[in-house]
């Protein structure tokens, strides 16, 4: 069913078997070889990819190999300026969320080391003047993983390492140099409406404080379907700072109550999960601190 | 399973603290699995400290792992780590992401402007037990992923995830329960 080709050109000829290879949105990949896959009574010359981070297997059509952004892992000298542009700090987030999000998901499925950067580099910068939203967090999240597993791949060192080298120049340590210039030491976040108000900006520790009393696993947030996050959105893109202002007039309580009327799908869900799982944990956790010194390490 | 080792001595409250804390984080059970000693190899060239990477691969264990157990390896020594793009920076500990081994020393604790012994450690033992779910650094202050250096780690003692962070773990631990 499936045979192997002897000397495949794979792309534009600059890939080879056994080159490590970045697939965009999965990250680092080996070529393993190139196949025929008989698929829908067609047959298919597929390249098989191996992810290095869980051994799953990627197969991409031969012909669509440089159509999707299959690239070589970066070279030692992009990854030096991917850190100057990490370094350098001034940027101004986005925040129209609408040109925002394409603009994330152009870069993102492209592939390109640079798109990367820049997503990670503007979601950052814009988490440094709100919380973002659930998706914008996932998409901040994917970011810095595909980041940090080039960086480490380009540069063979530890995924741990390489992403302290990425904080590093997001989030400066006390005296951390760039190329003989010292870069200004990282500053405590914009203090959240949570804290310095009350509770008017559901950032969702409000849930996981309560989660924390009943440790129930995660109480999913307001389960904001795209419609909700964009409305929710919206609302703030165009004036971001005066939204809680305006929410913040009426008492706490009354803020809630019309909070809740707000979200009706998602309010009463909340209680129902952290109720349902409560026990179980409350009674695991009674055990726990065993302090049983077993034999000596060495 | 989180099994904890300590590679130097701690009073047993800071310890009973912080496995309480990890297991309040990670909703896992937490407990104290033995005592080691810093190996040898480990010792950084310019003997300004303990290679973090090297120490957790020079521990010669006898611990048998299963799917969802984690070793963290508790230390007072100073730690550092391989330079990288950016040179050198603070070092607090060291985690095989998506694996099974971390260090996290409590060096540095307790003086001022840090967070005292217990809460800094059971943080920093937090943080790199997320690491080895797989979680990456946070850029929010009050969650336990955020950056050791950054200010927002000092300010918040509490060890505690964000939403993101809590389901991201949680989404991990399922899958790798053995």
């Amino acid at each position: 069913m499936a045979q192997k080709s002897q000397e495949p050109v794979i792309g534009d000829g600059s890939l080879h078997i056994g080159d490590r290879v970045v697939y965009p949105n999965q990250g680092i990949c080996r070529i393993t070889g190139v196949t025929v896959k008989n698929i829908s009574g067609q047959n298919w010359e597929v390249v098989t990819l191996s992810r290095e981070e869980d051994g799953a297997t990627v197969m991409v059509p031969k012909a669509k190999v440089m159509g999707i952004g299959l690239r070589k892992v970066a070279d030692i000298g992009a990854i030096d300026k991917v850190f100057d542009e990490l370094a350098n700090p001034s940027v101004d987030p986005q925040l129209d969320w609408k040109i925002r999000h394409r603009e994330n998901a152009d870069r993102m499925s492209g592939g390109g080391l640079f798109g990367t950067v820049e997503v990670l580099k503007g979601l950052h910068a814009l988490s440094r003047v709100r919380p973002l939203p659930p998706k914008e967090r996932e998409l901040y999240d994917s970011a810095r993983h595909l980041l940090v597993g080039e960086i480490a791949a380009a540069m063979d060192i530890p995924l741990h390492v390489a992403e302290d080298n990425l904080d590093y120049a997001l989030w400066p340590p006390e005296g951390m140099k760039r190329k003989g210039k010292v870069l200004p030491a990282a500053t405590l976040g914009p203090p959240t409406p949570m804290r310095a108000v009350g509770d008017e900006d559901d950032l969702g520790f409000e849930d996981e404080e309560g989660e924390e009393a009943a440790p129930a696993p995660a109480a999913a947030p307001a389960p904001a379907g795209d419609e909700a996050e964009e409305a929710e959105e919206e609302e703030e893109a165009p004036a971001p700072r005066p939204a809680p202002a305006k929410k913040a007039a009426p008492p706490p309580a009354a803020a809630k109550k019309e909070k809740e009327k707000e979200k009706p799908r998602a309010a009463p869900k909340k209680p129902a999960a952290a109720a349902k799982k409560a026990p179980a944990k409350k009674a695991a956790h009674a055990k726990k601190p065993a302090a049983k010194a077993k034999g000596k390490k060495k | 399973m989180i099994r904890i080792v300590t590679l130097s001595e701690f009073p047993p409250d800071v310890i009973d603290f912080v496995s309480r804390r990890l297991h309040a984080a990670y909703g896992m059970g937490c407990e104290l699995e033995g005592e080691g000693e810093m190996p040898k190899a480990a010792m950084d060239d310019e003997q300004s400290g303990w290679s973090a990477p090297k120490v957790v691969e020079e521990m010669d264990d006898d611990v048998t792992l299963y799917a969802d157990d984690k070793i963290l390896y508790l230390t007072a020594e100073p730690l550092v780590a391989p330079p990288g793009p950016m040179g050198t920076g603070p070092v607090d500990g060291f985690a095989q992401y998506g694996g099974g081994k971390a260090v996290a020393t409590a060096h540095g604790l307790g003086e001022k402007g840090s967070l005292p012994l217990d809460q800094g450690l059971a943080k920093r033992a937090a943080h790199y037990v997320g690491h080895l779910w797989d979680l990456h650094h946070c850029f929010d202050p009050r969650c336990a992923m955020h950056p050791g250096w950054s200010p927002g780690f000092a300010q918040y003692p509490e060890v505690a995830l964000c939403l993101f962070c809590r389901e991201k773990s949680e989404r991990k631990i399922k899958l790798g329960s053995s």
